[in-house]
């Protein structure tokens, strides 16, 4: 009971700090199965009629902190270059198989010279092959309307042109398709859009950290 | 089969300090200093400690001699890791090894020794298979003077994440206990060093992460080699054994001896990882060693509870 009361007063609370906006504005709060915020969810918006500003060069950042992928989730747009600096005192060495970017970054330490170019929308799954528990994900979005909820379960997308979006989410761990989840909201300047979705999550797998008893040093 | 020797009794009441004579320790100790001045190298620590139980230390055949206790038990491994090219890496390592027992005290020990790894990858990934060749020697130090001596491993483990859940690894390993003192032979003729014992060991495991967090693993292992056993003096086992000395940690007047001997064990282990650095262990496992000779069998049954800390 008292998570669904929180569920709420969050939802209000995007309400009341929508209010008064000027641009168009959505803001999407993101649960987890037992009603609690969610993390780490990335919200999209495409227009329906399909206009995108052009974009620069932009380049964006994965670290390697503490042999873990710093953040966890990284949105990008795609066209976007990805620097994957190590900033821990080993080397890593960087790989992703995903059909939205096949690339290796072979052992490294510090920035590699070269940012790598995330050209196709996707998911794309990092991984290190020193360290198999190193797991973070790229999602490569098709548009520049996108943002990735905080701890709170909230995330806030400004400066969105007037007119009907198709908006989605998507979480590393959701169960299902990130199709199901699309909404069709008509943005307008002087209405905020405030948008929910509660997730079924599945567990995630990934290697321990911890060595199992009798296994010195690295499986 | 005693990985380490079945029995002693505290000839010497004060531990002696461990005796580093050996090269090997020597040989790790100095490419683990030289490793480690090269910035790339990684250092990594593990530790775990906790207790264990078993029904059958004294690898008993008949009831009476089977022989049952607790030990506090504490490992200690910490070396550095380093990869040579996208798939390969060596690891060296210093160990230490503790066992406290309750109530067969002479079987109390240290050990300290070091262990040299080779791992390399067949590919890219969590799922490329992997072939790990190691080598461990480790000096143990017990209150009984006769059983001191080196424990040597040295084998292959390959293995593959079949997929994010299930693991499974292959293993051959060759293990020998080498004791520093021979006793006075029990009858002429008979070699008094009944702790000096060999095998191979061809195993399989499996480990399926439960949940995120919990991981089964089941193993078996086959092993053939010698056994060192403890009994109450019966001249008919010493038709059954080439080496045979007194040992009275189990009581006065046992008889340790060594035979040839076929082990089977069978283990189930859980382990519940603790944020990302450690983890709570439970290990059960089934032994039976089937004697070459016509003494018949042994079983034993272990159960531990450890935790592991991981940096």
């Amino acid at each position: 009971m008292m998570a669904a009361l929180g569920r709420h007063l969050a939802v209000l609370a995007c309400l009341i700090s929508a209010t008064g906006a000027e641009a168009a504005k959505l803001s999407a709060m993101v649960f987890g199965p037992d009603a609690k915020p969610l993390p780490n969810a990335v919200v999209v918006a495409v227009p329906e009629d399909g206009r995108l500003p052009p974009m620069g060069k932009i380049v964006e950042v994965v670290d390697q902190i503490d042999k873990e992928f710093v953040p966890y989730v990284k949105p990008v747009r795609a066209g976007s270059y990805v620097q994957f600096p190590n900033k821990d005192n080993i080397r890593h060495h960087v790989y992703s198989f995903s059909l939205a970017k096949i690339f290796e970054l072979p052992l490294y330490k510090g920035t590699p010279a070269q940012p790598v170019l995330f050209d196709k929308p996707g998911i794309v799954k990092l991984g290190c092959n020193i360290h198999d528990w190193m797991i973070g994900y790229l999602y490569v979005a098709e548009t520049p309307y996108f943002g990735k909820t905080a701890v709170d379960g909230r995330v806030d997308l400004d400066e969105l042109p007037a007119g009907w979006y198709h908006v989605r989410v998507w979480h590393p761990r959701m169960e299902g398709s990130e199709d199901t989840t699309i909404t069709r909201v008509d943005l307008e300047e002087a209405t905020p859009a405030i948008i929910e979705w509660t997730l079924k999550l599945n567990p995630e797998y990934r290697p321990q950290r911890t060595p199992l008893p009798g296994e010195p040093g690295y499986r | 089969m005693h990985s380490s020797p079945a029995s002693a009794k505290p000839m010497t009441h004060r531990m002696t300090p461990l005796m580093l004579k050996r090269p090997l320790i020597y040989c790790v100790l100095g490419a683990l200093m030289l490793a480690g001045s090269h910035a790339r190298c990684e250092w990594g620590f593990d530790a775990t400690g906790g207790f264990a139980y078993d029904d059958n230390l004294s690898n008993g055949f008949e009831a009476e001699d089977r022989k049952a206790d607790t030990a506090a038990v504490i490992d200690l491994s910490a070396g550095l890791y380093e990869p040579f090219g996208a798939s390969t890496a060596l690891g060296l390592s210093l160990l230490a090894h503790g066992d406290a027992y309750v109530r067969y005290t002479g079987l109390d020990n240290l050990g300290l020794g070091a262990r040299a790894q080779l791992r390399t990858k067949f590919g890219l990934g969590t799922r490329a298979p992997w072939l790990s060749i190691a080598a461990q020697g480790v000096y143990h130090n017990y209150q009984y003077d006769y059983l001191d001596g080196w424990q040597y491993e040295a084998g292959a483990t390959l293995g593959m994440q079949l997929n994010e859940r299930w693991s499974l690894r292959g293993i051959i390993r060759y293990d020998a206990y080498v004791a520093n003192k021979t006793q006075p032979p029990l009858i002429p003729g008979m070699v008094g060093s009944p702790y000096d014992v060999y095998g191979w060991n061809f195993g399989a495991q499996t480990t399926f992460l439960a949940t995120a967090v919990d991981r089964l693993s089941l193993s078996y292992t086959w092993r053939t080699g010698t056994v060192t056993s403890v009994t109450q003096p019966d001249e008919e086992i010493l038709e059954y054994s080439d080496r045979a000395a007194p040992d009275p940690v189990f009581g006065a007047g046992g008889i340790a001896y060594r035979i040839n001997a076929n082990t089977q064990t069978v283990s189930l282990a859980w382990s519940h990882t603790l944020g990302q650095r450690s983890a709570i262990n439970l290990l059960y496992a089934y032994r039976r060693s089937q004697a070459e000779s016509d003494l018949g069998q042994y079983y034993s049954n272990l159960i531990s509870v450890t935790f592991t800390y991981s940096y």
